[in-house]
């Protein structure tokens, strides 16, 4: 492979800055997003990650650039940008399986006249991968968060994407539904090695999968490698004191760190 | 044009040898039915989920001073109701997306601002409320060929849109940013469909009436939503509903001579109460 760019980066972003509403939300955002790593996007409520997320989607209005790289072996073309959306407010009663939901964007005829057996076998497919194929006839509205959270992971990976954007994937999630999130996500990503990048205000998950971390905060407040990145100073020049570490201990080899906010 | 429809109206005499079919205005008001209020049911069924039941109240209001403009333009009424209807609607979809208030609100100034000026037009101009009265109560028995001529066009064109375009109706349903990232137009898609739900209640105003125009989107759908579990089946409840409806409607309006817009609407209140004990007897609440 051969690159100007050492390490390669998929995604680059310079100068960024999105208003709305006459108010900047983020300004002078630079960062890069590296080829087959995990970054994970940190910073307090309103710091304006999801903004971020929808702009590298080309969602919302921006100024500034978002360059997009790719890598030999992705192939030419514009790279294809998998999204999972923080909880979604679903309709508890709509009339929509996990199957019509995945058929709605998988088939070309309407779902009202059935779903094509390629719908299915996809949708089998895709679900299986993460263990939740069980789901494929249950009712979307239905889903516990940790389920739906897969369903649309499933989604997002169908179209084997070169960059993935996770929004908060695990608030709203039981602890168990959250392992058995990570544990997907890490087993796929080590299969298919898209660009992950992550927002979570979960610390243990971003030590734990993270390889680079961005701390945002209406701008840039730091970023860098997860280890140099995740200080108690920098946590606590995001978060306030309420920010604290600490670790589960010598026998736990990795050291976890957690991180809560408090208000 | 009249040659084929009487090629329609001697296919009933054949196919519906009921009493209450014989004469040509009961045979028209039975076609306008069999298309207007699948119509409407087969766009409830989308409109319910992106709940849009107060928007579709707002267009069918509208038709109150669009009816009003046309008379005092001299413009055919129908004409004027058609086109206002979709300039409201796309009116709120538009100030809805520039300004980022909330629907109801948007909607509940356009409301109040079309009737205000259907209520200055028609007080300022005598002689105006009885030509009114067919468009608030619908007036199925008095519509004319062409009419239903339009109405079969009105459905055939809904019937293409939503073959079209339904998965991504629902798609955006379920949540606006997921379905645009699978590469869905978000407001392209939500105008388009706006004027379509215009298209579809200002002509249903003819069968049902302003008042009760929104019922025949809304009820057929609501009802499907109490038994359905898949796309397929709410989508195709909701019409066998509509049409259900419809036709018992006209039937038991000719025999106890009550207004038939109206009976047609109770039947797919029937229809609701009926699936809502069907849901509480499966022991499902929420």
């Amino acid at each position: 492979m051969t690159s100007r760019l050492a390490p390669f980066h998929t995604l680059e972003i310079r100068d960024l800055s999105v208003r709305a509403g006459g108010r900047e939300i983020l300004s002078g955002i630079h960062a890069d997003i590296r080829c087959g790593e995990v970054t994970a996007l940190i910073g307090p409520n309103g710091a304006g990650k999801t903004t971020l997320l929808l702009a590298i989607l080309g969602l919302v209005p921006y100024a500034g650039e978002i360059r997009f790289c790719r890598a030999e072996e992705h192939g030419k073309g514009t790279p294809r940008i998998g999204y999972v959306p923080q909880r979604i407010d679903l309709d508890r009663n709509a009339p929509m399986t996990v199957l019509d939901f995945y058929a709605l964007s998988s088939q070309r005829f309407p779902v009202f006249l059935g779903r094509s057996r390629k719908s299915r076998a996809d949708a089998e497919a895709a679900l299986n991968r993460g263990g939740s194929g069980h789901l494929i006839d249950r009712p979307l509205g239905k889903l516990s968060g940790g389920e739906l959270q897969r369903v649309l992971l499933a989604l997002a990976l169908r179209d084997n994407p070169d960059i993935l954007l996770l929004d908060e994937p695990v608030s709203g999630v039981d602890a168990s539904g959250e392992e058995l999130f990570c544990d997907f996500l890490d087993q796929i990503h080590r299969e298919s090695r898209f660009s992950l990048l992550l927002v979570s205000h979960d610390l243990s998950v971003v030590t734990r999968h993270a390889d680079r971390v961005i701390c945002l905060n209406r701008s840039i407040v730091c970023q860098g490698a997860t280890t140099e990145v995740l200080t108690p100073e920098t946590l606590c020049a995001m978060y306030g004191s309420g920010a604290h570490l600490f670790s589960h201990g010598p026998s736990d080899g990795h050291g976890h760190l957690h991180g809560e906010k408090n208000e | 044009m009249e040659s084929l429809l009487s090629l329609v109206y001697s296919l009933m005499d054949r196919l519906l040898p009921l009493s209450f079919a014989e004469p040509a205005f009961m045979k028209r008001a039975l076609l306008a039915v069999l298309f207007v209020a699948p119509a409407a049911a087969a766009v409830g069924v989308p409109l319910v989920q992106f709940r849009m039941a107060f928007f579709s109240d707002a267009i069918g209001h509208s038709a109150f001073t669009g009816v009003a403009l046309g008379v005092l333009l001299g413009i055919h009424p129908l004409l004027t109701m058609v086109a206002f209807g979709l300039f409201v609607a796309y009116a709120i979809t538009l100030v809805k997306g520039r300004t980022g208030l909330s629907p109801d609100t948007v909607i509940g100034v356009f409301f109040s601002t079309v009737i205000a000026l259907g209520i200055a037009i028609i007080s300022a101009q005598k002689g105006l409320t009885r030509n009114l009265q067919a468009y608030l109560y619908g007036d199925l028995l008095a519509i004319s060929g062409v009419e239903v001529l339009w109405m079969s066009a009105l459905s055939l064109a809904v019937a293409v849109y939503l073959f079209l375009a339904y998965n991504r109706i629902l798609l955006l349903g379920v949540h606006e940013e997921f379905a645009r990232s699978l590469g869905v137009r978000g407001r392209a898609l939500e105008i388009s469909f706006s004027l379509v739900v215009a298209l579809v209640v200002t002509t249903a105003i003819r069968a049902v009436g302003i008042l009760l125009v929104t019922a025949l989107l809304v009820v057929p759908a609501a009802a499907a939503r109490n038994v359905a579990r898949g796309a397929a089946t709410a989508f195709w409840i909701a019409i066998a509903i509509s049409l259900a409806s419809g036709l018992a409607g006209i039937a038991a309006s000719y025999y106890f001579d009550t207004a038939t817009g109206a009976t047609i609407v109770l039947f797919t209140a029937a229809f609701f109460a009926l699936t809502a004990l069907l849901r509480l007897a499966r022991g499902e609440t929420t």
